[in-house]
């Protein structure tokens, strides 16, 4: 299922939420009109939760997490940790970094099994994060740009990159992350993929501004709801040569 | 490119120009003028009368003259539309009369600005501005056709409707009545006139639709009549022009039922007569009205002459009803996949764009590299998962339908810990402390906070045991003494260089004991020149010569010192009484006070204001001092 909102007349939704399989994140915000657009689609399946991070509402830039754990950055008070371990199931670890690139949520860009990282990470970043992510990780680029994580929306089903990635750093990011990749936009043009959509393995969300051609992309690329990537190079073939050309 | 022009504003006529224009004049320019001002002063008010106005004409003609499109500089289609619609020419014709007339009225402003400048009296400067702005309102007056026309076609090219000539477009042709508006109604949301009579659609109306998530433009146009080009009139050559210029897939409607009023001879004889519009398009040839009449029903000529037609190689048939919507959305998707399949060829073709698309249409699938199975992780719930549907009224209740019933967004204050997953539901809304006793009480939150206490100590225990913390033998030898106590001399010498400096700047501003004045004795110069290392044998034996003959004094001591050499004086010098200058002895002084007395007396009395009182003058006062005069000049203001 993909669907469009919006926070507070933005469409950048990776920016106020964050959403793994296991819980999901949504900022505190004046209404909870952006809240509810996620409930209606998750239901009770797994744990929702208002948070800030350290007084923040950008929360889905600042952490990075997965089904396993959540990474938040050095500022976050003790009384928001303490608040999020309230409100996540045991079964996640939730842990503190202590790392110069706080914005964790544009450095590091994860699903279940892999992770993908901003080259100048600390080592013992990168421990924690392969410890309470349960995943490999692997400093990479996307596009020549750094920040894995705002360039890149990931699921264990499939990725989108940045819209300017070649065709062989597509493949070869695809046999790092064994998930299908393919290049796009998102909420009309936007190339910060990652900031303007959250995905897990069911449920996308993207900004409101998102097109049609964006939007059936995402459902294919994310395989949901019995979408399947190739539909991208047969079906929706002809719809994104004349969008984006 | 601009595709409509629905906001230029509108023309006044010539008569409403000269009033808008002169009003303004008259309102915003100064109007009493007499004959008694200087003359310089008289001209300028003239001239300023004459550049308003001037101003003010052109300021409304470059605002019609920059409105309207420039025919040569649109695209092809809209340049022959407007060609057809508002002859081109005529148009043309009609904007430059504008912008002759806008140079022409500032010709005039020029021309009679400098004759004011030899403007001898009030009466001539006010004759020279009558004929100046009489000669531009005749120039306005002059553009009143074209003004009119220009009005029109401003209303006119408003209810145009946008057509984008680049956009995926697909253009419905054919005979009047044969059912092209109809088909327009029945695929887009378009509110087009059907009407059962020939030329019912006299301009060109537009429909969008969406297709593969792609928004397409449906072009109705006014029937054709199968005859040379320059016959036709205005609203045939509308769809000429949409068919000849827009690249699209152009659906050719005939209608084999006759009901139309045209045989099917004369609608396949137009349809090889407008041929020569169609290269380089995907044409389709709808047979419309097929509840009344097919293909196979019709006589074997006609099928056979509607064969030669469509045997045509990139031709492709339908037969629809838009009576019964009978295959009207399959001949719409098969026009559409042809429009996409023709345009996608050539975008293909240029090699620099569609490499920016490639990467977008190139969905790359991993090559194994371990055999690490990575499931995607869906709970089972999601399954179950009602969808949610807000028209449902048993919809699940949302955190926005809480905050709506309690008073709306800004009104209502979620409570965090509502969701809170903890043993025991009643912890819920605990609170908690943040400091206790001036600790973080999070620091102290670790259940097993006593055991590793307990642990470390232990270990610190059994390290000091181990004799870990036993500092390592004495190594302090000479060489280390020595330097530390070079450093502490090094350290209290900088102390007292900073004391000292700071004594030398705090003295800055005080009284300065001259060098001269100092005492100095022989014994502290002997021990500070030692001290220097300088021999002081010299000295000591200068002195002792010194000591019997006694110092000689010389030139500015002698002068300074009035009491004789060697001795300093130790009072100042005595200075006279000031109160008695002037006067000889006690005698005068008391006479002079007496007479002061006298003199005083009778302003004492009525309390004047004399010359020993503090006197202010009265500083001017603005307001006081300026404003309009009853002569001369009020400018300085």
């Amino acid at each position: 299922m993909a669907t469009r909102t919006q926070f507070e007349n933005s469409n950048e939704v990776g920016v106020f939420s964050k959403l793994t399989n296991s819980y999901c994140l949504i900022a505190v915000g004046g209404s909870e009109n952006f809240y509810s657009a996620f409930e209606a689609e998750l239901g009770d399946v797994i744990p929702m939760a208002h948070t800030t991070i350290a007084g923040n509402r950008i929360i889905g830039r600042m952490t990075a997490g997965n089904r396993r754990g959540l990474l938040v950055p050095t500022q976050t008070t003790d009384q928001e940790l303490m608040h999020i371990r309230n409100s996540l199931p045991d079964s996640v670890q939730i842990k503190r970094v202590e790392e110069t690139l706080s914005a964790l949520g544009n450095v590091i860009c994860c699903n279940d099994y892999v992770a993908l990282v901003h080259p100048d990470i600390e080592r013992e970043t990168e421990e924690i994060i392969a410890d309470t992510l349960g995943v490999e990780v692997f400093r990479q680029t996307i596009a020549g740009n750094v920040l894995v994580g705002s360039y890149c929306a990931l699921s264990n089903q499939g990725g989108l990159v940045h819209p300017q990635t070649s065709v062989q750093d597509q493949e070869e990011l695809s046999s790092l992350l064994q998930v299908p990749i393919v290049a796009g936009t998102v909420n009309r043009g936007s190339s910060v993929v990652g900031a303007g959509i959250v995905v897990n393995d069911w449920l996308a969300v993207a900004g409101l501004d998102t097109t049609a051609p964006e939007l059936s992309v995402l459902e294919s690329i994310f395989k949901l709801q019995d979408n399947q990537p190739n539909a991208i190079n047969t079906n929706l073939r002809d719809t994104l040569i004349e969008t984006y050309s | 490119m601009q595709l409509s022009w629905k906001d230029i504003s509108t023309v006044p006529n010539a008569n409403d120009l000269l009033d808008i224009v002169l009003n303004r004049t008259q309102r915003k320019t100064p109007t009493v003028i007499r004959p008694g001002y200087k003359i310089t002063r008289i001209r300028s008010f003239y001239m300023r009368k004459v550049k308003f106005t001037a101003e003010g004409f052109n300021e409304k003609l470059d605002d019609i003259l920059s409105g309207f499109p420039k025919v040569d500089e649109l695209h092809p289609f809209h340049r022959d539309l407007m060609d057809t619609l508002y002859e081109k020419n005529h148009y043309k014709v009609s904007l430059a009369a504008v912008s002759r007339a806008k140079s022409l009225i500032e010709q005039v402003s020029r021309d009679y600005v400098r004759l004011l400048k030899f403007g001898q009296s009030l009466f001539q400067c006010k004759q020279l501005k009558r004929a100046a702005l009489g000669r531009m309102a005749t120039i306005a007056k002059k553009l009143k056709d074209p003004l009119t026309y220009l009005e029109q076609v401003r209303q006119h090219l408003g209810r145009l409707p946008s057509i984008d000539p680049n956009t995926r477009t697909i253009v419905i042709c054919g005979y009047p009545n044969v059912g092209k508006s109809s088909f327009l109604r029945s695929v887009t949301k378009a509110d087009v006139e059907v009407q059962p009579y020939a030329f019912t659609t006299k301009s060109l109306y537009v429909g969008h639709f969406d297709y593969k998530y792609l928004r397409f433009q449906a072009i109705d146009t006014p029937g054709i009549l199968d005859r040379p080009v320059e016959d036709m009139n205005n609203i045939e050559m509308q769809s000429i022009y949409a068919i000849a210029h827009l690249r699209s897939t152009v659906m050719y409607f005939m209608d084999i039922s006759e009901q139309c009023g045209f045989s099917v001879e004369a609608q396949v004889k137009l349809f090889n007569s407008i041929k020569p519009l169609f290269a380089n398009k995907s044409v389709m040839i709808v047979f419309n009205k097929s509840d009344i009449i097919k293909i196979e029903d019709l006589s074997p000529e006609r099928q056979e002459l509607i064969k030669s037609i469509t045997s045509q190689t990139g031709v492709d048939v339908a037969e629809i009803s838009c009576q019964d919507t009978e295959n009207v959305m399959a001949t719409r998707n098969k026009a559409c996949e042809k429009l996409l399949s023709a345009r996608i060829e050539q975008k293909l073709k240029g090699v620099g764009k569609s490499n920016n698309v490639l990467n977008k249409i190139h969905v790359s699938t991993p090559q194994a590299r371990d055999d690490v199975e990575r499931k995607p992780y869906i709970p089972e719930a999601v399954q179950y998962l009602k969808k949610f549907d807000l028209d449902d009224p048993e919809r699940r209740r949302l955190a926005r339908d809480v905050e709506a019933e309690n008073g709306g967004a800004g009104v209502y204050n979620i409570n965090l810990k509502d969701n809170y997953l903890l043993d025991d539901d009643d912890w819920k809304n605990d609170v908690m402390p943040e400091i206790l006793n001036g600790r973080n009480v999070y620091d102290f939150l670790d259940a097993d906070i006593i055991e590793k206490l307990k642990a470390l100590e232990e270990e610190e225990e059994r390290l000091e045991k181990e004799g870990f913390y036993d500092s390592d033998s004495e190594i302090e030898d000479e060489e280390a003494e020595e330097i530390r106590e070079k450093a502490t001399w090094i350290r209290d010498k900088q102390k007292k260089m900073i004391h000292d400096a700071r004594t030398r700047k705090s003295i800055k501003n005080r009284a300065i004991m001259p060098r001269s004045k100092q005492v100095k004795n022989y014994g502290d110069m002997e021990k500070h020149l030692a001290s220097l290392g300088h021999d002081t044998t010299a000295l000591a034996n200068r002195k002792r010569s010194l000591r019997g003959s006694g110092y000689d004094e010389r030139g500015a001591d002698v002068v300074m010192d009035e009491s004789g050499p060697s001795k300093k004086r130790k009072t100042p010098l005595k200075q006279g009484d000031k109160r008695n200058a002037g006067i000889t002895d006690e005698v005068a002084r008391a006479k002079a006070e007496k007479l002061a007395k006298i003199q005083r007396r009778d302003r004492n009395r009525e309390a004047r204001k004399g010359e020993g009182d503090r006197h202010q003058p009265v500083s001017l006062s603005k307001h006081l001092v300026s404003g309009k005069r009853g002569i001369g000049k009020t400018d300085f203001r």
